[in-house]
Formats: C-alpha cells, structure tokens, sequence
C-alpha cells in the first residue's frame, strides 16, 4: 500500500517534467535565461562551469559578490576568483541583480533535478536548458511544389500527333469516317495544339525555369529566410560590392548553428552535415539553380546597390520556400522587358550629369520619364563582351 | 517510305524531349559559348587535391593592401585590441547611416532592431542563449577596439560567431560608430 503512494506522485512528476521540460524546468526564475547561456546544471562545462552542487562548493555570500562583479574580485585579488579566472580565462559579465534575485536563482540551482531523459543527446553537445525546441521529427520537408507546364505534356504530344495522322490517313486512304469536315476539325486542333507544344517547348530550351535540384543540405529558405527573419544579405554577403551574391561558407552557417543544434523541420540530421562540413573541412557541394549562358554579364552589385532592385523580383518569393526553385525563366525578353520599363533615378543624380542631350529632352518636355534603355539598356554590348 | 521515317523521328523525339523533372535543367539548343571552360569560382576542381577552385592563400602570404587581422579569440588579445585599435571613422551622418543598414542585416536578428538584446531569434526562442544588451553599460564602455575584435572573431564565451567574413572592416568600424552613438542610454 505505501508503495503505490509513492509512484502515483512520482509518476506524476514524471509526466509533468515530460511535457514541461522544455520551458519550465523546476520554473527556472526569468534571471536563469542569461546564466543559462554560458552554464548548464549537471550538463558538463560550456563556456563557464557547471553549476550543479555550487552551492555547498562555495557560501553565499562569496557567490552573490562573484555574480555581481566577478572582475572586482580578480582584481581585488579573491584567490579563489583569480584561480577560476585562470583556468577559464573568459571574464564573468557583470550583473546588475538584487540580493534576492541571486538567492532566487542559487535556489533553483540547488534545488535543480534532471529531467527524464527525452532523447539521448550526443555528450558535450548539449546547450542550455532551453535547447531543442518545436516538433522535431516531424518528418521529410514540405516540398514547394511549382506547376509550370503540365507534367503529362508528352502524353498530351502523343495522342495528338496520332489523331493528326490517323485523321490524314483516314482522309486519304481508309475512309472510315464518311463526313469529311470532321477530319479538318481534328486536323487543325491537332495542328493547332501540336504547334503550341512545340513553340513552348522549343523557347524554353538552354531556360530552367521550374528548375528545383535537391540540394546536399535540406536547407529551407522558408525557416531562415522566412520564420526566423534573417535579411538574405547576411550570408549572401556580396549582393552589395560584388558581381556575384555569394554562396555562405560553412563558417557562416557556425554563427549560429553552433548553438541550434535540433531544427524544426528536419531534426539533427541535416544540421549534422554542417558539423561533418565544417569538422572534416569540407565545402558543402550545393547545386547552382539560376544558371546564366556564360555568354551574358550580370553583376548583382550593379542591380542591387545602384538600381534598387528587390531580391524577390527577380528569385521570387524565397521567403516561401523549402526548396529553391527558379520563378522566372531569365530569357533574354524577360531581361530586356525590366530594362525598358524601369524607371531610372536620372535627376539630382551626378552619376547622369554627362547625358546633356537626355537632360536637354527633359527639359523641352520631349521625354518624361527615363529608362534604363534611355541610358543603355539594351545595348548588346551592355551584357554581352 | 520517307513520310513513315519522318514520323518515326518526329515520335522518336517527342519520346525523348519534354521531361519536367525539377532536378534536370533541361537542354539547350547550339549552347555556344553558354558553359564556361575554365573552372569557376565555386565549381568542383579536380587539379587541386581539396577539389576546390577557389584556393585559400599560401599560408604565410598577405595580399597586397591587406592587413591581416592580428588578434585571435582569447582574453588576452581582447584587451589589446581594446588597448591598441583605434575607430578611423567619424560619427557624422553618413557613417551612422551605413551603420544601422549593417547593423539591421547582420546584428539585429539576435541583438535587436534597438540593441536591446531581444532579436528576433531570441524572442522566438530559436537561439537559446540571452544575446548582449548593447545599450547596458557592459558594451557601451567597452573601447572601440574591443567592440570591433569581438565583431571581427566572436565572443569568448563563443555564443556569438566570428563576422569577420561577412563584414568588411570599414562596415566593422561604422557599426561600431553606430553602436556606441545610437545606443547610449541618456
């Protein structure tokens, strides 16, 4: 009997720690989030200490000042501070806490019990009590599926191909249907459509449009570039200076996976290629999506920095995107359509002092507003040299 | 006879062409010129033994108006740079301006749009550890230097990354500008 007593509370605790763990661990005080950046209870060393069992290492009083200014007590000379100091050699930032609010947090220290264990983690890999949020293992990416031009286009090619001949033939030689104007009908739909196919297939050679490859990494630009806000500049670092936009090396992603190390979507697989990446030193082989002839010039810097250019128009809307896909065919007329209709900053602009004759028609009221055609534009030689 | 040969080549063709699978770029039609000869930037390059077309510099060597970056991340090359490296910039309006544009792409998605600490990462718990409060006076009395070699190789405590790759070091300096006159509590 007395045992049953004992399991049903703790079976209790079992469960409420199974689903609280994650945020309210023994309702950590609001102060632990910054502690819990450089320190673990019971976890192992991270930036700083461990934490678990401090509280009967050193007394309180020692503790509260050490928290409040570890450096004043370096430089006051505490041995024990200056022996910590040593071994670590990263100053404690300073914090501007109340006594209670200390005592508050020296409490939830002691008082800290180890979740059950959700799921084995790697050692020395764990960070902060706060680590591995959302619903991991939820499965393969969301695809970004694009429809552009139907699938079955070869079935749809096929069966009229085998109408128009049969139809011919059956003008011709068999005969089987007696009404002639039937036969024209299919004839010339069949024509029609045929002829349409093989116009838009024909114009979309040596173009990708829709062209979505699997990437060595299941990397989403819906998660950084959309939910977690990251401006597309700060891994393509070149967009402003540079012809090209830059591709992040694997430092890049470290900024911040050396801290987030379970995603939303994909858990700790793919991320784990970014440690094997940066560990073994080896680049991640990502396949290029927007592919221009190497016969045609375009400089990103030269769109983005001095012609205002928004990403989105150009790659779509990235932000939306599991898998990058490319939205626009980058034809030569798809070019040459923004280079006629784009507005260009020509007044109050020193850059265009030299264009006296464009200016003259401005005044004269012969031209209203200047193009990048007005400037040079279509040239051939502005993309091609 | 011939008729029969151009409809075999004709279906022949439409057997072939006209695949919308996303992984394939498709064809291209007389591609000359379209695909470059030589190994580009971040193309695969089977001369060099890592595989890679863009080769690091020999180690030892410096390019030509470059001034490599002397410090590394531990103490005590934090406080000499503290000690040592001085802001060329000037805080009048243009420097501040490029500043907060450097600042808002590569700072405030974890420090925040106002330097408070609460980017958006942080807030949204994605990023678990609390990022410096740069209006506190823990970063506002921090030398220029200290501010910029922490930019430059990351924080001791190795939670904040190195952006020395990122930023060049005239924007290092401007959002330092930027930090140190926007953010001071009055």
């Amino acid at each position: 009997m007395k045992n049953r007593f004992t399991i049903i509370p703790v079976f209790f605790l079992f469960t409420f720690f199974f689903t609280f763990n994650l945020n309210a661990q023994n309702t950590a005080p609001a102060e632990w989030a910054t502690c819990g950046a450089c320190h673990t209870i019971g976890k192992g060393r991270l930036v700083g200490p461990d934490l678990k069992g401090i509280t009967e290492l050193k007394d309180e009083a020692w503790l509260i000042s050490f928290i409040k200014s570890s450096q004043t007590m370096v430089k006051n000379g505490d041995a024990e501070a200056v022996k910590i100091f040593d071994e670590y050699k990263i100053p404690m930032p300073d914090n501007n806490l109340t006594d209670d609010q200390i005592k508050g947090i020296l409490a939830y220290i002691k008082n800290y019990k180890e979740a059950p264990k959700e799921e084995p983690k790697k050692e020395g890999k764990a960070v902060g009590p706060s680590e591995s949020k959302g619903d991991e293992g939820s499965g393969s990416m969301k695809t970004h599926e694009v429809t552009y031009g139907a699938g079955n286009t070869r079935t749809v090619f096929i069966v009229f191909l085998l109408l128009f001949f049969f139809s011919l033939i059956d003008l011709g030689l068999t005969k089987i249907i007696k009404a002639k104007f039937i036969h024209y009908i299919i004839i010339l739909t069949s024509l029609f459509i045929i002829g349409e196919i093989v116009y838009v297939e024909a114009a979309a050679l040596g173009r990708q449009q829709g062209y979505s490859p699997d990437q060595p990494i299941n990397f989403s630009h819906k998660v950084h570039a959309g939910q977690n806000q990251i401006d597309c500049q700060y891994c393509h670092t070149g967009i402003n200076d540079s012809r090209h936009a830059g591709i992040p090396s694997t430092n890049v992603c470290m900024n911040c996976h050396n801290v987030v190390k379970s995603g939303t979507q994909t858990g700790e697989t793919e991320i784990n290629k970014i440690y094997d990446s940066w560990e073994n030193k080896k680049p991640i082989e990502w396949v290029q999506v927007h592919n221009l002839p190497d016969y045609v010039y375009f400089n990103h810097a030269q769109h983005v920095n001095a012609g205002k250019r928004e990403c989105t128009e150009c790659h779509g809307n990235v932000e939306e995107m599991d898998r990058i896909v490319q939205v626009n065919d980058l034809s030569m007329g798809w070019c040459i359509e923004c280079h006629r209709t784009t507005k260009v900053q020509f007044e109050e602009n020193d850059y265009y002092k030299s264009f006296v004759e464009l200016h003259e028609k401005i005044k004269s009221g012969e031209k209203g507003v200047i193009t990048v055609e007005d400037i040079g534009g279509t040239d051939c030689s502005a993309c091609h040299y | 006879m011939r008729t029969r040969l151009f409809v075999l080549i004709i279906m022949a063709f439409a057997l072939v062409s006209c695949t919308h699978d996303r992984n394939d770029p498709g064809r291209a039609y007389f591609p000359d010129m379209a695909y470059s000869n030589a190994y580009e930037s971040y193309s695969v390059n089977p001369v060099f033994k890592d595989g890679k077309t863009m080769q690091a510099p020999v180690e030892g060597t410096v390019p030509r108006e470059m001034i490599p970056y002397p410090y590394k991340r531990v103490f005590e090359d934090q406080q000499k740079a503290a000690e040592t490296l001085v802001n060329p910039m000037k805080a009048d309006k243009e420097t501040l301006e490029k500043g907060k544009e450097e600042f808002d792409v590569f700072c405030a998605v974890c420090h925040g749009f106002k330097g408070k600490g609460d980017g958006h990462l942080y807030t949204a718990k994605l990023f678990a550890a609390k990022p410096s409060d740069l209006t506190a006076s823990f970063t506002q009395e921090k030398p220029d230097g200290e501010i910029y070699h922490i930019m430059t190789v990351g924080s001791l405590s190795g939670l904040m990354g190195a952006h020395g790759s990122q930023i060049s070091p005239e924007n290092r300096w401007k959002i330092v500008t930027y930090i140190k006159n926007n953010f001071k509590v009055k």
